[in-house]
């Protein structure tokens, strides 16, 4: 019965079912909690709990396959076309928050301050003026259709400071990992775990100062309550912030595995998907820096 | 002008990026060497852009957004 | 526990752990052929209750917030949980046997993607159990309806939503994988089989159309609840954003529902006719053009939004264009039984009426995408006579084709011809009685959506409510079909159609736990092309 098989197909597993239940679990907590109903947060961390643990049980499971050396190049190659195509499907995601800020800014907003020959403008509400930013057009004490209050920010971030330095942090650290990736191509094993540590530093320092920020707009008024401008920028922001610490937790990940002496010059698939996921998610910085703080 | 050049610039590292990953998708030592210079060649344009942007942005040629529509001041005409 | 684990072994697990362990492509499709024939009954349940409700003007049996909320959770279900579940079970059971390949690239995410789907449907089904009733605001969920105006429950569904999306992109990830990965090396990519090529056109369609719509519902979920302002003016936002965001899932959407269809379509004509595929080169770019035209025509359905007279004529005449290989793929089927030696089995009876009646739905659409027309027809019954026409005699049709055609091959074993030539003209004429007068409802300007009406459109309503009865109970025949044919069927031969083509048609008569351990010869493959 040990004759080699061509092909390499996997015996029955528990992990989809524990997702699964995981997954929802998560959601009915997080849906009551939003509703206040008492037991929603627990089930919620619970259903988190359950999640977590599918991934370290499932993922695991996965890499000691890897390492005892059952897949063949066939399964490597699936693994490229399955993280290849999960991540193009992330780009569509961020593409749809990008779509709502491009329409907003050029079409919707202008639109509402009387644009392209928008005679209602001027005829219902004379004088009326908008723009990009909330403080242009909000009046204090506005009420959103779903009853919350809007928050007019007393000033808007300040492109010059955190977000600057983010930027040039998150795009350092595309610097690091390019180094890192070049060392594990040449094997040098040290190098590697140096240039590693760089940018899983680099990328926590993008994560602190994130929050930093975050602080900052806060205090100064600028919510998730201040219309369009503060939709748009924590959604972007918060989803992109969302990626990173997926990003560093993936890489410390592989950090951990190239300690184990896992991964080769000539193989090493793990690091390559984690390696273009954090490319990935630098260049959508870049594009938030450029589109959400300058254009 | 500024504008258009950096969204090309961005239209640029988002091309290096899509052939990152077809080398991604390749594999082997090929697709390998292709992932690899084709993230060189992103993070060497991103760097760039930065640069740009910045300078741009210290020189006045580019303000931080913040822009207010007036309405129009000409009413159209309105059939009573 | 009875798993004492052998390290090669070749048979299923017994009892349900099976079901809920396995990581084979053969028993992914039956879950999810069985979830989306149940899903599909469910849904035909809502139905018969909105043509219980139409029958008659005034109103008879239900309030009209129920009556809202049985139609939009009627095209929920059977869109999300029947037509693409379906279709999903259809690739997961034929592309591996059709590719020549052992399973499905990426088995355990493939169980994954099945079994996140009964989660989902529990969560949007329970809606209806909560404080407020299930969603109302149409299986659109244009917003201000489903942020401002919505029941809590809306908050479950958008959650519902995220499910099923997670488990469309991985299966569509799965099938790009399988396709392209673990085709027997033998077999090019003009050796694959029509309904391969439509299932990898569609995955792309998957993949770049199901985050856009995870987008919407997070913004709609922040709206509701974070207090942000994406589809509300009076923060900045705009309703109208959400219909863009939402069509713009929402058109390949229509074509990852139909394109498969295509393909199934292209394999029981040629069977049936005795002749090869006329113009399969043609019918792959086709499917092609079709799936890049549909990302750049999604406001068609939003004429009336107001829109600048410059974007409506580009999504004008942009629509028009998918007309075109539209047309060459029914030109080509025409073609294909063209002088065949035609016979008329069940398979081939719903094939061909799947031509004829997806071509009414098919030219009704083109009445649809005509901007100055469409101002008529918007939002009348004429829409959902046309969307029923594609998505019921197209989608449907093209699965219960596909069902009887292979399901010698899953069962090894025959189901009962005359019983199903019953069954087929039994549905294909109720499905006309119920469908067709909608067209002359929606040009009268009865609107859709409204669980009461005016007097004048009373009579076409009680042909249609008719029609719909009888070809609700249509389904109550399939299923004794179906059962009959497990149970009690004939055996049947490997290659049950005579004309038929294809690798899955030289494994056993019914197909065994793991096929093609060993990939398949370059003349085998040749052989069985579509393309020779």
């Amino acid at each position: 019965m040990s004759k080699e098989q061509a092909y390499y197909v996997p015996h029955g597993t528990y992990w989809p079912i524990i997702g699964s239940i995981g997954i929802a679990t998560l959601f009915v907590g997080f849906a009551n909690q939003m509703h206040g109903v008492e037991w929603g947060g627990s089930v919620m961390a619970l259903g988190f709990a359950i999640t977590v643990f599918m991934m370290f049980g499932w993922l695991g499971q996965v890499v000691n396959e890897s390492v005892s050396g059952i897949y063949n190049s066939q399964v490597d190659r699936s693994f490229r076309w399955g993280m290849s195509w999960f991540i193009f499907s992330e780009v569509m995601f961020f593409a749809a928050f990008f779509g709502a800020l491009f329409y907003a800014r050029q079409l919707s907003v202008p639109w509402l301050g009387g644009a392209d020959n928008n005679i209602y403008t001027p005829e219902l509400w004379n004088g009326f003026k908008t723009g990009w930013d909330a403080i242009a057009f909000t009046t204090p004490g506005a009420t959103l259709q779903s009853g919350v209050e809007m928050s007019v920010p007393t000033q808007l971030v300040n492109t010059w400071g955190l977000p600057a330095l983010n930027t040039l942090l998150l795009l350092l650290s595309g610097v690091t990992l390019t180094f890192a990736h070049h060392a594990l191509r040449a094997g040098h094993r040290h190098q590697i775990i140096g240039w590693l540590v760089a940018t899983i530093a680099l990328g926590s320092a993008f994560l602190g100062f994130q929050i930093m920020e975050y602080g900052h707009a806060y205090h100064d008024g600028l919510k998730l309550t201040s219309g369009i401008y503060g939709s748009t920028f924590y959604m972007l922001t918060g989803f992109h912030g969302f990626h990173v610490t997926v990003g560093v937790i993936m890489l410390t990940v592989i950090l951990y595995r190239i300690q184990k002496g896992h991964f080769t010059a000539d193989n090493h698939f793990g690091f390559e998907g984690v390696a273009w996921y954090w490319h990935f998610v630098d260049v959508v910085w870049l594009g938030l820096f450029i589109f959400v703080y300058w254009l | 002008m500024i504008e258009v050049l950096i969204i090309v610039v961005i239209i640029a590292i988002l091309i290096a990026l899509g052939f990152g990953l077809m080398g991604l998708l390749k594999g082997g030592s090929q697709g390998s060497d292709k992932m690899f210079k084709s993230l060189v060649t992103r993070v060497a344009l991103s760097v760039a852009l930065f640069i740009f942007v910045i300078f741009s942005g210290y020189m006045g040629w580019i303000q931080p957004n913040a822009v207010v529509f007036d309405a129009p001041t000409i009413q159209a005409p309105i059939q009573k | 526990m009875t798993t004492t684990h052998d390290e090669h072994h070749h048979g299923p697990e017994k009892g349900l752990m099976r079901w809920i362990k396995t990581t084979n492509h053969k028993d992914i499709g039956s879950l999810y052929m069985w979830f989306a024939f149940t899903m599909l009954l469910i849904g035909g349940a809502f139905a018969m209750g909105i043509r219980a409700e139409l029958l008659q003007p005034g109103l008879q049996l239900m309030e009209p917030q129920f009556f809202n909320q049985l139609t939009t959770m009627h095209g929920l279900i059977m869109v999300f949980g029947a037509i693409m579940p379906a279709f999903v079970g259809l690739g997961n059971w034929l592309i591996p046997m059709m590719v020549g390949a052992p399973d499905m690239a990426l088995p355990r995410m493939n169980n994954w993607s099945f079994w996140i789907l009964p989660f989902a449907g529990g969560i949007l089904l329970s809606t209806f159990f909560m404080e407020g009733g299930a969603p109302a605001f149409g299986w659109t969920f244009y917003a201000p309806l489903s942020t401002t105006f919505a029941p809590d429950s809306t908050d479950f569904f958008i959650f519902a939503v995220h499910l099923l999306g997670f488990s469309s992109i991985m299966g569509a990830i799965n099938i790009i994988a399988t396709v392209l990965n673990m085709r027997a090396p033998e077999m090019k990519l003009m050796d694959m089989p029509l309904f391969v090529w439509t299932w990898l056109i569609t995955s792309f369609l998957l993949i770049g159309a199901m985050p856009v719509l995870a987008g919407a519902v997070t913004m709609m979920l922040t709206d509701r609840n974070f207090g942000t302002a994406f589809f509300d003016a009076t923060g900045g936002g705009d309703p109208v954003m959400f219909q863009h965001i939402f069509w713009f899932f929402g058109h390949p959407e229509v074509y990852i529902m139909i394109l498969p269809a295509f393909g199934v379509v292209s394999h029981i004509i040629p069977t049936f006719a005795r002749k090869p595929l006329f113009g399969y080169s043609s019918m792959v770019y086709a499917t092609a053009s079709i799936a890049f035209l549909s990302y750049i025509v999604w406001a068609h359905h939003m004429f009336l939004t107001g829109m600048p007279v410059a974007g409506e004529l580009y999504f004008m005449y942009a629509t028009m264009l998918i007309a075109v290989p539209t047309g060459v793929k029914v030109f080509n089927w025409v073609s294909t039984m063209w002088r065949g030696s035609m016979t008329f089995e069940a398979p081939m009876l719903w094939a061909i009426s799947f031509v004829f009646l997806f071509t009414i739905g098919g030219f009704s659409g083109l009445m649809l995408g005509i901007a100055p027309a469409d101002i008529q027809y918007h939002d009348t019954y004429f829409v959902v006579a046309h969307f029923h026409y594609v998505l019921v005699t197209g989608a449907l049709w093209s699965i219960i084709a596909a069902t009887f055609y292979w399901l010698p091959k899953w069962t090894g074993k025959m189901y009962n011809e005359k019983l199903a030539k019953v069954h087929f003209w039994w549905a294909v004429i109720s499905v006309n009685v119920l469908f067709f007068p909608q067209h002359f409802l929606g040009l009268a300007g009865m609107p859709r959506r409204i669980p009461d009406y005016s007097l004048q459109f009373a009579d076409f309503n009680f042909i249609s409510s008719i029609g719909g009865f009888a070809f609700g109970a249509s389904f109550i025949l399939l299923t004794y079909i179906v059962i009959d044919c497990i149970r009690n069927g004939k055996p049947a031969s490997a290659r049950p159609w005579e004309g038929a083509k294809g690798l899955e048609w030289t494994l056993e008569p019914k197909a065994q736990y793991h096929s093609f351990n060993t990939p398949p010869s370059r003349k085998l493959i040749e052989a069985e092309s579509q393309n020779s």
